[in-house]
């Protein structure tokens, strides 16, 4: 399959691209930034999670679930807890 | 893939600005969703004025546009929301008109958005693969048949499928109080936009209605909840799989190695076979026979964007040193 037909990128084009990246550049600080002030709650859901998936049970497939041993649940690393990359 | 991690974004948060780029007609405003900055290929939001008048065209890149709200019609068809198209490269569309206005998703896949007035299509256009199709109406919802799946109350309409790369774009709702308690991540990158509802993630919190995101290979999302149902679009650009676990704090790298262990765990024989032809030493980029034929190594490796080398015992991904003649412009 032709993904893309060559073709010339104007400097009109190369402008709006540069322009387009730099406001995605803000874009994305602006959601790490969001995101680092959701820690807090996070950590409670991802507590409630591993409360849940011992009790109720894991999602293994579709709506099979596995109620997790207390031995098998993961514990927070001491590095920081990052979920944009 | 050059487009970063943009989760959660919501579009309702920002104003649509006029598309400027040379070609466009006047009348069609856009919200940049997620943008590859090595190649311009994008997601948008779209949003053409009541009259806005597209005249006969065709793009360079493939396009994918989705109708959320209004509608668009040529002289024989009116396309109403649902309405979705997958237009490959060269394949010129006829005149659209938006009388009443008209908002939709844009996706360009591989190069910046383009639109060159034309009554023809370019001599490289594929037009058998052209799909439009009304998702609304046309389809019915189906299961995920994927394994593992997602928890019950998770539907999908698959809207287009690329056998090569097993990327697809789908519509996919979540029904009022659907839960998945597991975390999940793919080998592929997965995009989604919110055309209605509020769903929420371990992650992220709650994603609303034009809420959307890019979200590059390998990163840990879920459990998942939503209370009242949810409509989306969801793309990825190549094969999904869902690597489910329960540990929140897992990295992308992780996560990876991870796949690749599962991978020699599923598939010894093939993963012996490329650890042994496809090393770094001695980088061979398989033959799919069916697209590939007997094609010369070296050019399909530059078709898969593989490194490789050329004779002089450096590695290269592409060739960058000559981008102008790459993209030399041919006659349409
Ligand atoms: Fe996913």
């Amino acid at each position: 399959m032709v993904k893309v037909i060559e073709h010339k990128v104007s400097r009109e084009v190369k402008a709006w691209l540069k322009k387009e990246a730099a406001e995605q550049k803000e874009r994305y600080k602006k959601i790490v930034a969001e995101q680092e002030a959701l820690s807090p709650k996070r950590d409670k859901w991802v507590a409630d999670f591993l409360e849940r998936i011992q009790s109720r049970g894991f999602n293994v497939h579709a709506d099979m679930l596995r109620k997790i041993p207390a031995a098998e649940i993961p514990k927070k690393p001491r590095r920081r807890f990052k979920v944009v990359f | 893939m050059a487009r970063p991690h943009i989760e959660p974004f919501v579009d309702r948060d920002v104003s649509f600005k006029k598309m400027t780029l040379p070609g466009f007609p006047k009348g069609m405003h856009y919200k940049m969703l997620s943008l590859d900055t090595d190649t311009g290929a994008c997601s948008m939001t779209v949003m053409y004025e009541n009259g806005y008048v597209q005249p006969p065209g065709m793009s360079y890149a493939d396009m994918e546009l989705f109708i959320m709200s209004g509608y668009l019609e040529s002289d024989e068809k009116r396309y109403t929301p649902g309405s979705y198209f997958w237009v490959p490269p060269g394949v010129h569309m006829p005149a659209l008109r938006a009388p009443r206005g008209c908002v939709a998703l844009m996706f360009y896949n591989y190069a910046e958005p383009s639109f060159v007035e034309s009554d023809s299509d370019h001599q490289l256009a594929e037009r058998d693969n052209l799909t439009i199709v009304n998702a609304y109406e046309d389809m019915h919802w189906t299961s995920t048949n994927f394994f593992p799946a997602t928890a019950s109350g998770c539907l999908v309409k698959v809207l287009r499928f690329d056998q090569r790369t097993q990327a697809f774009t789908f519509l996919y709702c979540m029904t009022p109080n659907f839960w998945q308690d597991n975390i999940s991540y793919h080998d592929c990158a997965e995009e989604a936009y919110h055309i209605w509802g509020t769903s929420w993630m371990m992650q992220f919190g709650n994603l609303p209605t034009g809420g959307y995101f890019w979200r590059p290979p390998y990163i840990n999302h879920g459990a998942f909840a939503c209370k009242l149902g949810t409509l989306a679009l969801g793309r990825t650009d190549s094969q999904l799989y869902n690597h489910f676990h329960f540990n929140p704090w897992t990295t992308p790298e992780e996560n990876r190695e991870r796949a690749a262990s599962r991978m020699l765990a599923w598939k010894p024989e093939l993963y012996r076979w490329i650890e042994q032809h496809g090393g770094h030493n001695h980088p061979h980029v398989p033959n799919d026979f069916e697209y590939d034929g007997q094609g010369d190594p070296h050019a399909i490796a530059h078709a898969h964007g593989v490194p490789h080398d050329h004779g002089d015992g450096h590695h290269h991904h592409e060739h960058e040193e000559k981008p102008k003649r790459r993209r030399r412009r041919r006659s349409n």
